[in-house]
């Protein structure tokens, strides 16, 4: 007598639910993923204001300056001057100088009038606001103009 | 002569690679995701130095003064020569008096006010940020919109830090 073996079950797995959460996942970070924020560094911790309202008009040439302390992971500064954070380097204000300097002739020869370069001071909120004061100082030597401070909404 | 049919091809798909993206994509996005509270910009006026505008004798600036301890935390804030106190209900007070200053005129005429803000070398930047935020107005009843008071703020020229 022939005896029949039973079909051997499937070994593939139904992938399509888990594509479809997946496809959502990235579409919901796609959302929420906002790519002006490469210029903030997140050394900084911004005074915080209700009144500090993201501007209604995008500002089309900006310099964003972030001045802040080197800090340990509880807070505690490592070094008791400010330093201005620039994509992976740190410098002392005054040593910012000459890189403002040459932001400057940066912008003159793409032809852009300084008058209408936006500097957007995100400093820290325990920074001593003479240093605050320096760097705008430094920034008119540069020829800048045209100034905000950078602050943040109160998260309720 | 017996032809042999060829067995047709696999209509299934190579999925793999196709997961391998999503995946690394959805990695991407996760790693580069910062929460971060909106931020917002005060405007300052500061215009360089020997552009002197022209002032006007009918409205001459409003000064406030804020004078730090050996912290740099607020030891007293003043606008013009009225102390206001500190903590937070100084800033209340800030923003009290300067909406009585600029209650009666039009709205041209706010425009036409300008703030100083003069404060100690020391002075935690955040006091600063809270004495424009005061200067600047209050929100409406929706919460949403500002309701300002002042347009212009600016600086007083820098003081010598003291430890230098």
């Amino acid at each position: 007598m022939k005896f029949r073996s039973p079909p051997m079950p499937s070994a593939e797995m139904d992938m399509t639910p888990m594509m479809d959460l997946t496809f959502q996942l990235i579409s919901f970070f796609m959302m929420v993923t906002n790519f002006d924020q490469t210029q903030i560094d997140e050394r900084v911790r911004l005074p915080t204001d209700a009144l500090a309202k993201p501007p209604e008009v995008r500002v089309e040439h900006q310099l964003v300056v972030n001045i802040g302390y080197k800090r340990a992971k509880d807070g505690t500064r490592l070094d008791p001057q400010p330093f201005v954070f620039l994509q992976g380097e740190e410098l002392r204000i005054p040593e910012y100088r000459s890189r403002l300097q040459q932001e400057a002739r940066i912008y003159q020869a793409k032809e852009v009038n300084l008058n209408d370069v936006t500097v957007v001071v995100r400093a820290d909120s325990d920074v001593p606001t003479g240093n605050v004061q320096e760097f705008i100082k430094m920034s008119q030597d540069a020829k800048f103009e045209k100034f905000t401070l950078r602050a943040q909404q109160p998260i309720d | 002569m017996k032809i042999k049919q060829q067995a047709p091809a696999s209509l299934q798909q190579q999925t793999t690679p196709l997961i391998d993206v999503t995946f690394q994509l959805l990695t991407f996005f996760m790693f580069t995701l910062r929460i971060v509270g909106p931020e917002g910009d005060f405007n300052i006026n500061m215009p360089p130095p020997g552009a002197g505008a022209a002032k006007s004798e009918i409205l001459p600036d409003i000064k406030v003064q804020l004078l730090a301890d050996v912290n740099g935390n607020l030891a007293s804030l003043k606008l013009g020569e009225r102390q206001l106190g500190i903590g937070p209900g100084a800033y209340q007070l800030l923003n009290a008096e300067i909406l009585k200053l600029v209650g009666g005129a039009n709205a041209a005429r706010s425009t036409d006010i300008e703030i100083e803000i003069d404060a100690d070398y020391n002075l935690h930047f955040d006091n600063v940020v809270k004495a424009i935020g005061a200067c600047t107005g209050r929100l409406g009843p929706d919460g949403k919109t500002i309701i300002r008071y002042v347009e212009k703020i600016k600086f007083a020229p820098p003081k010598a830090n003291p430890d230098a």
